[in-house]
């Protein structure tokens, strides 16, 4: 496998995804990679409003910024779908991920099963490496 | 002579705060009222798809997960579906409904059929459900149709795209999908360049339009464009997703229709049918509930001929450009897929 020059990592806000953000950050630290930070708009998302959007924003912003990450490797992709379709859509124009980066257990997931699983999901789908960060870790660990 | 499905008694798919939520279907079924069609209504009694015939449109492994997923109490499936312990059940009487209408029609060869259930199912792909749809309950009456050597259109006006319909048929020659949605929005897929597998080249039409997209606007993307595809494919069935979230009161998207709007869409549609008794619209979206309840019965009203009035058509808005682009960009693309070797088309 080369070094990855672009990871995607989809980011939701539950502590699954800031787990992975870090370890994406930690990995694009060593390897000079574009982190591109992913996430998928859904049907309920007119209900939630901007509000949310800024608040994902937010947090990711602190995530990089206790961890010293370099603002200019990050990058943000939001576009309508489910999160699998989404972070499958981040393999291709414009985003070009060549290493796609999941937590463990999303929003709304269910431990266990195929169904409601993301990371399940885009391991049986995904035609570039996928990288499952596991939870058991405390985020600061990372 | 309108037909309808029975409503399922005793059984739960709500979550607290959800927009997709049993009172949509109450809204519904008030429209239905509002046309005060007496004897010219036939409800049937609720029907619940038989795993046969799900499994003609969905894998099995997915019906199995999602019927434990349930039975283990549900829970959420992802940022937007939920599902409960009767989800299930009620899940199988939505995707049987349409079977049971559509008998009801072939019998009489008359009348028009409605499909009043929830949950919605355009979204629903083959392997998994999003977008607050569990089954694909169109797709599981036009796999029926399709199974026995019908030749099906299926349209959908629903706001957002209907992903799960489009992929379930994506390499189907018998069944020719056409959507009006708007763009950009959930579920992101739709795009006019998206036109079918190389076994159904030009079997997939979609009509993408802007926020503020008013009724004359589809009419204009139904003559100009998928008129002349739906003459050439000759379908012997035809089946709408019938979705409502395209008012211009609903919470969840940007465009501009009115009810009346939605009885012209009818009207123009029906046309489409070959014959008496084949034409039966499914409910998909529609979240505002006095919207869902004034477009159902201007709809329906349009089909039975009732008097009921319903708003005043819509135009002006924008998309007549979007929409006379996008079916230069399905020509082209089809004569490009012509041009390229199977394994490198994209399979959806």
């Amino acid at each position: 496998m080369t070094t990855p020059q672009t990871i995607a990592i989809g980011y939701d806000g539950s502590p699954s995804a800031q787990a992975a953000l870090l370890w994406t950050f930690q990995l694009a630290r060593s390897t000079g990679a574009t982190v591109v930070v992913v996430h998928a708009v859904g049907l309920l998302a007119r209900f939630e409003g901007q509000g949310a959007s800024l608040e994902l924003e937010q947090s990711v912003g602190q995530l990089a910024e206790d961890v010293d990450f370099d603002m200019t490797q990050l990058r943000w992709y939001l576009s309508d779908g489910d999160a699998c379709s989404v972070m499958l859509r981040a393999i291709d124009d414009p985003v070009h991920a060549d290493l796609l980066v999941v937590g463990s257990r999303g929003q709304g997931a269910h431990a266990g099963l195929l169904l409601g699983s993301t990371s399940l999901q885009l391991a049986e789908r995904a035609h570039v490496p996928l990288v499952i960060v596991p939870m058991e870790r405390h985020l600061d660990e990372w | 002579m309108l037909v309808v499905n029975g409503p399922v008694e005793d059984a739960e798919h709500e979550e607290p705060g959800h927009p997709e939520r049993p009172e949509r279907l109450t809204a519904a079924l008030a429209g239905i009222s509002d046309l005060h069609l007496g004897d010219a209504m036939t409800v049937l009694a609720p029907y619940a798809a038989t795993r046969a015939e799900l499994a003609r449109v969905h894998d099995g492994s997915y019906l199995d997960e999602l019927g434990a997923f349930c039975y283990a109490g549900g829970g959420n499936i992802d940022e937007d579906t939920y599902a409960t312990y009767d989800s299930w059940s009620i899940a199988r009487y939505a995707a049987g409904a349409g079977l049971a209408v559509i008998d009801e029609l072939d019998r009489r060869n008359a009348g028009v059929g409605f499909v009043a259930a929830r949950p919605p199912g355009h979204h629903a792909l083959r392997d998994r459900g999003m977008g607050f749809c569990l089954l694909n309950n169109i797709a599981v009456s036009a796999g029926a149709l399709v199974a026995r050597g019908e030749r099906v259109l299926i349209i959908d006006w629903d706001v957002h795209h209907g992903n799960g319909t489009q992929s379930i048929f994506w390499n189907e020659p018998n069944v020719l999908y056409v959507s009006t949605h708007q763009w950009p929005l959930f579920p992101g897929t739709g795009g006019s360049r998206e036109i079918g597998g190389y076994d159904a080249l030009g079997r997939t039409i979609n009509l993408p339009v802007p926020g503020g997209a008013t009724g004359d606007v589809l009419l204009r993307a139904i003559d100009d464009v998928v008129a002349p595809a739906v003459e050439e494919f000759a379908p012997t069935w035809v089946l709408v997703s019938a979705g409502y979230d395209a008012h211009r009161s609903d919470p969840l998207a940007d465009l501009a229709l009115s009810s009346g709007d939605f009885a012209a869409l009818a009207r123009r549609v029906a046309r489409f049918a070959p014959q008496p008794g084949r034409l039966t619209l499914f409910l998909e979206g529609g979240y505002d509930l006095a919207a869902l309840r004034g477009s159902v019965a201007a709809t329906l009203g349009a089909l039975v001929d009732s008097d009921y009035e319903a708003e005043a058509p819509t135009s002006g808005g924008p998309g007549a450009e979007h929409v006379a682009r996008a079916g230069a960009e399905r020509i082209l693309a089809i004569d490009l897929a012509l041009e390229t070797e199977p394994k490198e088309r994209d399979p959806r």
